[in-house]
């Protein structure tokens, strides 16, 4: 096997941090309003599509800690050098570091597009995307295990906004799921795939992996934040389903904040605004991640400093969010962005396993013969 | 550390920034409490504001602002023009519409409520007999702030169950469902007092009816399970068995709340469509005009019996007039579309099964309670 990763103890993580890191690249921004898209194909089936994605998500995995597995300590652009060689595998590695920029990219963009149409109208969108980027900046610096910390911290400090969602079912009627698959297989199958903006991240073991210290609990942890991303997924949508009615959920844009709007405390009467800007808290991770991945894919083509990369990385996000500006801009990239991230997280996986068992295959054949 | 330091300094020079995007002074901005849509002549919209203002010297002021315009922003902005403070919408808290807007439809008003972010959900919607404007601007002697004042009322009666609740939330849900409709209290002024004098029934966004307060009880009863609504009623004579009716010539009036009530919507047939409407009923008996012994388990029984009867009675005459009007705020269609597999329900659709629809009224009522003196 060929470039396997050499690391030192000190640059490892714990096996169990993994449940943090999935979960916290998984729940981003696609969280925010999910449902309508869901509800545009698979009407009120929806929860059945979210919990499909769920499981194929589950399979998914499999598959890809099978393809890592192959190789004791490489990441997949390691992966890709090894199977497809360097010119094809370069290539490879060159659209899988333009996925991760892309996600980067599509989440910082949307997040600043909610508090621009919620929170501050008039704030302007460069200010946004420079103060947010500016922290990640200063994360990623701090290198792989402060990153992970970022993802412990945001997930645990973030846990208590979901049993917020009781106060949605004061409001709510459990007529709205029946008849029970009224919808027909392929448009449930259709809701699931446009689940995909949201549900994906989980990719990022394909980079992670090699950093984890105990790999034989790699499995149970990563299918424990899959597990606690689906379940999460189909509360809100199943809430959602039940507070709103039919045409009312294909209107709503950001329908998990608007259920925030109806919660309220003596002291705090519009509960969504704290939702929204403690939301911060969720998206560092996910952006955190989807950098230090595009990284590491860049160090494989060409010699970089992280702190060059980070800067060049950095600046060209940032002319992006300043050039796109208007929501329809954003729905298309949005759109466009999780119609290939479908196969590139969902479809391309399994070929690489495939194409990898393959090539293993006619090598150690090779290797008998000699 | 030199990095460290960098990173620092301009992450503080950000945060101070962060301070300065909008201000919102309280000192600097009028908050609109209430807001009252009226038509005007030309296809034009007369929007009356209830402006509240706080400044720290004086007491807290309450300003009118009525101003006319195509659009509820553009009002905004001639209302703007009026008020020394930036007007706000933020703490708005009920939203009221002259009987000939209910009539001619609150789609467009309910929908540029829920495009602002600044509109809480929560906010009540409440129709007034007549136009808004007078009701608001009168001087009354014993209202110091009217917008809080009429908020009040509204939700004390919402909160204890008198009526049903017209939150934004709501009224949006039951606009976009297919067999839904939705329901507000209408308000009058008599003299004054402001009163809640009946509700108002829509088809989708139009104000096509209403019903007395009283029958708002049967309303809430059919749409769904409640805790504490109080109801008066008169036992009549096709009610009352004659052992009941002895000293009482002209019926027994009685007053009950409910402690519980448990709702129960079947479709029967689909055809038709017929319904069976099952609803239990525990009720606290508060109040009675006759010379029944109500520690006798007996009398007890035949006026359970007698309330029996006469619920049923009013609440069919409540479905039927609402069948009359052609507005669904019970949600039966809710319960078709729900029941039926693949039934493609359509507004049209539902509304014409609407008309011919049956429902079985079946009600099981026990009082379970009186006062503490038999």
């Amino acid at each position: 096997m060929k470039n396997p990763l050499q690391l030192s103890p000190k640059d490892t993580i714990n096996a169990f941090l993994l449940f943090f890191v999935i979960h916290s690249s998984q729940v981003g921004v696609g969280i925010h309003g999910f449902q309508r898209f869901v509800y545009h194909d698979a009407k009120h089936d929806a929860w059945i599509s979210v919990l499909l994605i769920g499981i194929v998500s589950h399979i998914i995995v499999i598959f890809m800690i099978k393809t890592l597995e192959m190789y004791d300590s490489n990441d997949l652009y390691g992966i890709h050098q090894d199977v497809f060689g360097k010119w094809i595998g370069n290539f490879l590695n060159g659209i899988y570091i333009l996925y991760c920029s892309t996600a980067f990219f599509a989440v910082l963009r949307n997040y600043m597009e909610v508090i621009n149409a919620w929170v501050f109208p008039n704030l302007n969108p460069w200010f946004l995307s420079a103060t947010l980027l500016l922290i990640v900046m200063y994360a990623f610096l701090s290198g792989l295990r402060v990153i992970v910390g970022i993802a412990f911290f945001s997930v645990v400090f973030s846990f208590w906004l979901y049993p917020l969602l009781i106060f949605p079912l004061e409001f709510s009627s459990s007529s709205s799921f029946y008849p029970i698959l009224e919808s027909d297989i392929i448009s449930i199958l259709k809701g699931a795939q446009s689940m995909t903006f949201t549900i994906i991240g989980f990719e990022i073991l394909n980079v992670i992996y090699p950093f984890v210290k105990d790999k034989e609990n790699v499995k149970k942890h990563v299918h424990l934040g899959l597990l606690a991303t689906t379940v999460i997924y189909l509360a809100i949508i199943l809430v959602s389903l039940a507070y709103y009615s039919e045409g009312e959920l294909a209107r709503t844009i950001w329908a998990t904040l608007t259920l925030f709007s109806i919660v309220r405390f003596p002291f705090i009467e519009r509960f969504e605004f704290i939702a929204i800007n403690f939301w911060m808290l969720i998206i560092i991770p996910n952006l955190c991640l989807y950098i230090w991945a595009a990284y590491r894919g860049t160090i494989r083509l060409v010699k970089i400093s992280a702190k060059k990369f980070v800067w060049i990385f950095s600046i060209i996000i940032f002319i992006f969010t300043i050039v796109i500006q208007t929501r329809t801009q954003i729905n298309m990239i949005n759109t466009q962005f999780g119609k290939v991230a479908f196969y590139i997280v969902f479809v391309y996986p399994i070929f690489l396993y495939v194409v990898a068992a393959l090539k293993k295959k006619l090598t150690s054949q090779k290797e008998q013969k000699e | 550390m030199k990095k460290l330091r960098y990173f620092i300094i301009i992450i503080l020079l950000f945060v101070s920034l962060v301070g300065c995007a909008e201000t919102k002074i309280l000192e600097r901005i009028g908050v609109t409490t209430l807001v009252g849509y009226d038509l005007g002549d030309d296809e034009m919209v007369d929007t009356t504001a209830i402006i509240r203002q706080v400044s720290p010297e004086f007491q807290s002021r309450v300003e009118i602002i009525t101003t006319k315009d195509k659009t509820s922003k553009g009002t905004r902005i001639k209302a703007n023009l009026r008020s020394s403070k930036k007007i706000q919408i933020g703490q708005m808290r009920i939203v009221l519409f002259g009987d000939d807007v209910a009539k001619d439809g609150l789609r467009y008003y309910t929908e540029t409520l829920l495009e602002n972010p600044a509109v809480s959900n929560s906010l009540f919607m409440a129709v007034v007999e007549g136009r808004t404007q007078p009701l608001l601007e009168y001087k009354y002697e014993n209202i110091e702030d009217i917008g809080q004042h009429i908020f009040k009322l509204v939700e004390q009666n919402i909160t204890n169950e008198h009526l049903i609740s017209s939150t934004l939330h709501e009224v949006a849900h039951d606009y976009d469902s297919i067999g839904m409709d939705m329901s507000m209290p209408i308000l009058k002024r008599d003299k004054e007092v402001i009163a809640i004098t009946d509700v108002a029934l829509f088809k989708r966004d139009k104000m096509v009816g209403k019903l007395s307060v009283n029958d708002s009880f049967y309303l809430k009863l059919v749409r769904n399970n409640f805790q504490s609504g109080m109801l008066e009623t008169v036992l009549t004579k096709d009610d009352l068995t004659s052992s009941l009716m002895k000293n009482s010539p002209d019926g027994i009036p009685l007053v009950f709340d409910t402690v519980r009530t448990v709702r129960d919507v079947k479709l029967i047939n689909q055809k038709t469509p017929e319904f069976d409407l099952h609803i239990k009923m525990n009720a606290r008996l508060l109040e009675i005009k006759s010379d029944i012994n109500t520690g006798d388990p007996k009398q007890i029984a035949a006026l359970e019996k007698a309330i029996k009867k006469n619920l049923t009675r009013e609440i069919s005459r409540v479905i039927a007039y609402c069948q009359e009007v052609d507005s669904d705020v019970f949600g039966f269609g809710e319960v078709y579309r729900s029941s039926v597999r693949n039934s493609n329900l359509t507004h049209e659709k539902w509304h014409e099964m609407y008309k011919e629809m049956k429902v079985n009224v079946k009600i099981d009522f026990t009082i379970i309670r009186n006062g503490i003196f038999e």
